[in-house]
């Protein structure tokens, strides 16, 4: 008999293991939209990315897996008299595609201490806007770099006027370059920003503004009714994917008249709630040199900037024989703000070894002959900087003071990992200790099982 | 300190290893080496806890508390190595109380289970120290192949972590009915 239950309990303990293999890791990471957490299907995809430069502007393509491309953003619905903005911003993915695709590049010549070890990570405050706990703001609370505050921990802790120059014109700035699917490309337009103390635009006019009359309580514009019968579109064939980029879909000052409300409108005509314009300044610099299209599962984008653009606190000027640090993100799946997928810090060389060797060509445009360099973007979760730097919530916080590289110790898939328990550090840490507690518990009671089971012969 | 847990970790995993090499070697052969190294079982494991105490108390020596265990890898190389010098201190326990009689009969191939488990737990720990040093190795990534994401705390949903609970009471009752049958 005992005999058998040795063998029992043993079985027991090796079932109970095999078991907590299976179904280990379950039961608390899920979507909590109340708490501004949505976690994406896939969190890490990849970006294929190529440059070129011929001494005068410089080119980069950008190339990366959509299922579904979505080629709107905020719309406005006629709903029983009145138009109603939907979507835009939201928690996670929009489920009607009213969420454009975007690529961005960050850009930094050597200025911004950090950027070629950790790449965006440094621009992540703490108590940005969409994290978690973090009440809504008037203002959005965006991305900073760490110099431009007296505590990088502290949003609001930002330095006097005059020191925020000085660290301008010293170059203390990230270039931000952005494509958007909605708000840009159908004007062949990118959009030039940068990230300091916030990230905004550059001095200029942007590639497209709100349209929405606050006095009329209408929209500005609608489509030309000769180009779009009825002057607006129905938010059925918005949200089903008939309408694509063969189809008249953004408000660009082709299309668009002034708005008419005696106009016959009805439940579900739906109208952009951004309308497009004429870029200017130095917001206008990167420019596409034809509207970017998705074709086979992937989007194709090219930008086109100046090397040298004259506006050196605004832009980072490129140079031949220069090294450069860039950092990519892409928002896919019809997602935005934080719910992107992000790179870790790429080189890129104009004549210089780096991971992202720009070609010098000579013509009208480049031939593109070139490999793609390829990168694995990652969903990046709720990340600080000051919990990077913070020794008592981040074991590697020694590491960056002494400047080691985020890519020497984690990898893309490492991080996504990291991104998404970050966001329930709590509950996993607790449910994790109480695993612990009853794992020692169950081999407490092998031991105490086999000791009185196992038989000696004299005995 | 972490170069000191590094040094010292050396010692248990090596005593640990050579103990469950010995009675590998044991449950599949009665000759007289096998017979002799089986001898060596019980104290390799007791000194190889010895020395696993020594390098537990290094390793939580390297980072502050709060900051281990806010890192999944950390998290889980915490959980392997408390698992892995219980798990062999009672193996040593067991090992010592009834030396040869471990390998009669039947009960050889419950020995034979168990060191297997032990084994399996000591390397999964080693591997995990590695790769908290950045150095991860291919059992690190047989362990993803297999189910568990090494970069992911090893945690148990609530139910699961009650079916611990239920399972240790049960092993505790086999264990008394089991003594009492004796009696």
């Amino acid at each position: 008999m005992r005999k058998g239950l040795l063998m029992s309990s043993v079985v027991i303990f090796g079932g109970l293991l095999v078991a907590a293999w299976m179904v280990h890791g379950t039961g608390v990471i899920k979507n909590d939209p109340e708490a501004s957490i949505s976690i994406p299907d896939e969190l890490t995809s990849k970006l294929q990315v190529k440059a070129s430069y011929d001494g005068e502007n410089i080119w980069f393509r950008y190339r990366w897996p959509v299922e579904r491309p979505s080629i709107f953003h905020d719309v406005l619905v006629y709903q029983d008299g009145e138009w109603v903005k939907q979507a835009g911003e939201e928690v996670g993915p929009s489920e009607n595609f009213l969420t454009e695709d975007r690529v961005s590049m960050m850009i930094d010549d050597g200025s911004v201490p950090l950027f070629s070890r950790y790449g965006g990570y440094i621009t992540i405050g703490e108590g940005l806007t969409t994290f978690t706990g973090v009440p809504e703001t008037d203002e959005e609370r965006t991305k900073y770099l760490p110099e431009t505050r007296t505590d990088p921990g502290d949003f609001e802790a930002m330095k006097p006027e005059s020191d925020l120059e000085t660290l301008r014109k010293a170059g203390y700035f990230i270039d931000l370059w952005q494509w958007r699917s909605s708000r840009s490309n159908p004007n062949s337009v990118g959009d030039d920003g940068l990230v300091s103390a916030e990230r905004s635009g550059d001095k200029g006019t942007g590639p497209y503004t709100t349209n929405w009359d606050k006095a009329l309580n209408q929209p500005k514009v609608m489509f030309d009714p000769a180009i779009v019968p009825g002057g607006a579109l129905n938010i059925d064939d918005v949200i089903g994917g008939v309408i694509t980029q063969d189809d008249t879909y953004a408000l660009t000052p082709a299309v668009a008249v002034p708005f008419d409300p005696t106009l016959a409108w009805k439940n579900g005509d739906t109208i952009p709630r951004r309308m497009l314009r004429e870029v200017s300044g130095s917001r206008g610099d990167v420019v596409e040199p034809t509207v970017a299209r998705w074709e086979d599962g992937f989007w194709d984008v090219t930008l086109v900037r100046k090397m040298d653009t004259g506006n050196t606190l605004d832009d980072k000027i490129f140079r031949e024989g220069g090294s450069y640090d860039l950092a990519f993100a892409v928002f896919r799946n019809a997602s935005t703000m934080r719910w992107h997928y992000v790179s870790l810090p790429t080189s890129l060389g104009l004549g210089q070894p780096a991971e992202l060797q720009a070609v010098k060509f000579a013509g009208d445009e480049p031939a593109w002959d070139q490999p793609w360099y390829e990168t694995t973007v990652f969903y990046p979760g709720q990340v600080s900087w000051p919990l990077l730097t913070n020794p008592e919530k981040h074991p590697g916080a020694d590491k960056i003071a002494e400047r080691v590289p985020v890519k020497f110790r984690h990898n893309p898939e490492q991080l996504a990992a990291y991104g998404v328990e970050i966001e329930f550090a709590d509950q996993i840490k607790r449910q994790w200790f109480l695993t612990l507690l009853a794992s020692l518990g169950l081999i407490a009671a092998l031991g105490f099982n086999i000791n009185l089971l196992m038989t000696r012969k004299e005995s | 300190m972490a170069v000191y847990h590094i040094l010292v970790v050396h010692f248990p995993i090596a005593l640990w290893l050579t103990a469950a090499l010995f009675i590998f070697f044991r449950v599949f052969s009665n000759s007289e080496l096998a017979n002799r190294l089986q001898k060596a079982v019980w104290p390799l494991i007791l000194l190889g806890s010895l020395a696993g105490f020594v390098a537990y108390a290094l390793g939580l020596a390297i980072y502050p508390i709060s900051a281990i265990t806010a890192s999944p890898l950390g998290r889980n190389h915490i959980m392997l190595a408390t698992w892995t010098l219980s798990y062999w201190t009672v193996m040593g326990i067991i090992g010592y109380r009834y030396r040869r009689f471990l390998f009669d009969g039947a009960q050889r191939w419950a020995t034979f289970l168990l060191t297997l488990i032990g084994t399996i737990v000591v390397a999964i720990t080693g591997t995990l120290g590695g790769s908290l040093t950045g150095t991860p190795s291919l059992v690190t990534k047989s362990l993803g192949k297999i189910g568990w994401d090494v970069y992911m705390t090893f945690y148990l949903p609530t139910w699961m972590i009650w079916g611990f609970v239920f399972g240790a009471i049960l092993l505790v009752v086999l264990g008394w009915i089991g003594h009492r049958s004796r009696a």
